[in-house]
């Protein structure tokens, strides 16, 4: 009985220590083991994608790469899912996620957004052959599918609060959308060029992936103006103010310098960060 | 038109099962598997898919070299599983002990922990052990979660095959080692289980190629393995298609490897039948 006792009181502490994320520690351990972890979901071209030497590349790879060079250290990077590195929690697993990520309300519970990066415009995606959709109201009612967690399902559920200075204003304009939620955004692309309303009627997706897609030969047209405007932000896990502070620092001197202008114009065709 | 190709086609498939069972067996199975296959291979032939794609990314889906030191590809999915099979047949035969034994104690854990590993679905017991473990302060990595993950699931499914088989040994069996005098772990050892094993190989070895494909859902923890790879370079350039078709045909081609062995495994347990 004492035992019991005993192991339920110790595994009481380890829980209690575990809990509380102390004030600087992910930057000691970065520069301590003098290397960035970072995390990246690959399968999101022309953010981060492997390349035929199986390396990573694109937008957000290059940004990583650059924080940690004026950091000091390497990189490495982790491929967890997507929905794993929004749930939050990270324990030390990795250090930080340059992932073109939404700073939302609800994200904002369980990360951390020191800096903005860049913004990316959403747009609504139709095949092609479709002619009965000629303005993003026209959307409303249809199948329009969208990847699962993403801004863009909020968007269509119309819940989406993005928490960020300077976030420019928008408005619901596709009612009651019929919702299909994919894994991930080039899947719900995949279900859309079999043909116009075969298994989708559009998609809400980011455009620098839309155009991605068009120039790889898929039969999609963008369909008027961009939806939203959302900005992408560097996220960390929560409760280390000095981490924070020091890649808010790192992003502006990016921003001030053009370094983030010229990684833009290299992946997007176009200057994002503005 | 439409029926003229079809009887045509009906035709041709009726004159070529004649002409085939005319072989002896052996041939038929033969011809039969090559015709099929070349069905299969026009079918994804009719896709238009780029081959040279599929060639540049070969290597990476079967692993050949390392991703940060370790395996990736094939040869991770391959590792993942021996492992957890390794550790899933210990876990089932401990289980299997429990559940057939008279102490309360045993019997209520090796109940509870089937149970509860059969009534969840793997997908979730991955994710619970990968983010689960952190909240109690034991951070693992994504290949040891899968390697976990795997060998607790199947570990239970096997309990039940291990269990199975000790009953299906002849109570006589028992008796009669007892008449001469050995210990019951030594009845267990020498006498039960060496019978036990020709009736759990069959089912045990279907487990394994099972496990071998659901090893693919890990690849929602980031761990590299085949159906990562595949996923990923799909993306890449939006050659999706070729890559699962790619990967498909490589499993199919480890779990034939996977099938063999076990018959060898089952010939072999089953020396004490022949005659």
């Amino acid at each position: 009985m004492r035992f019991l006792t005993k192991l339920i009181s110790v595994l009481g502490l380890s829980l209690a220590v575990c809990a509380q994320v102390l004030g600087g520690e992910v930057l000691d351990r970065v520069m301590g083991n003098k290397v960035l972890v970072m995390s990246t979901d690959a399968e999101y071209p022309p953010q981060s994608s492997l390349n035929e030497n199986n390396e990573f590349i694109g937008f957000d790879i290059d940004v990583g790469k650059e924080i940690a060079k004026r950091l000091g250290v390497g990189i490495e990077f982790v491929t967890p899912s997507w929905d794993v590195i929004t749930a939050g929690k990270w324990a030390g697993r990795w250090d930080v996620s340059v992932g073109s990520m939404t700073p939302t309300a609800k994200r904002r519970e369980v990360l951390d957004f020191p800096a903005i990066y860049y913004y990316t415009p959403a747009s609504l995606v139709v095949h092609k052959d479709n002619a009965s959709i000629g303005s993003p109201a026209d959307a409303s009612g249809k199948n329009i599918g969208v990847a699962v967690a993403t801004t863009y399902e909020s968007y269509l559920k119309k819940d989406l609060v993005i928490d960020a200075e300077g976030a420019p204003g928008f408005e619901y304009q596709i009612n009651d959308a019929q919702i299909r939620t994919y894994d991930v955004d080039n899947l719900a692309l995949d279900d859309l060029r079999l043909g116009d309303g075969v298994r989708v009627d559009a998609v809400v997706t980011a455009l620098p992936t839309i155009m991605d897609s068009i120039k790889n030969g898929y039969p999609l047209k963008v369909v008027g103006d961009p939806l939203f405007l959302e900005p992408l932000s560097v996220a960390i896990d929560k409760g280390d103010a000095e981490w924070g502070a020091k890649l808010t620092e790192i992003v502006q001197a990016m921003h001030d310098d053009g370094t983030l202008s010229k990684f833009s114009e290299k992946w997007y065709d176009a200057d994002l960060t503005k | 038109m439409q029926w003229v190709t079809i009887a045509l086609v009906a035709a041709v498939a009726v004159v070529n099962i004649w002409l085939i069972v005319k072989f002896p067996f052996q041939l038929q199975v033969l011809i039969a598997w090559l015709e099929l296959l070349a069905l299969f291979l026009v079918f994804f032939w009719s896709f238009d898919l780029s081959y040279e794609y599929i060639w540049s990314r070969l290597r990476f889906l079967l692993g050949l070299g390392l991703q940060n030191g370790f395996l990736m590809g094939a040869a991770l999915t391959l590792f993942i599983c021996i492992v957890a099979i390794l550790a899933s047949t210990f876990i089932a035969l401990i289980a299997a002990l429990g559940r057939l034994s008279d102490n309360g104690v045993a019997f209520g854990v090796s109940t509870f922990y089937t149970s509860f590993f059969r009534g969840t679905p793997l997908l979730l017991q991955i994710m619970l052990i990968y983010l689960g473990l952190p909240q109690l302060g034991i951070v693992i990595t994504p290949i040891p979660s899968a390697i976990i993950a795997l060998a607790l699931c199947y570990g239970a499914y096997s309990a039940e095959i291990f269990r199975a088989g000790i009953l299906g040994v002849p109570v006589g069996q028992t008796e009669a080692a007892r008449a001469i005098g050995l210990r019951d772990a030594k009845i267990m050892r020498l006498v039960v289980l060496p019978q036990a094993m020709k009736l759990i190989v069959p089912p045990l070895g279907n487990q394994f190629i099972a496990m071998l494909k659901d090893s693919s859902l890990v690849s929602i923890l980031g761990a590299w393995e085949l159906m990562y790879m595949a996923r990923t370079h799909g993306r890449a350039e939006f050659k999706y298609i070729e890559m699962l078709i790619a990967a498909a045909l490589i499993y199919w081609i480890m779990s034939m490897v996977f099938e063999t062995a076990q018959a060898r495994v089952e010939n072999y347990y089953r020396k004490g039948d022949q005659r």
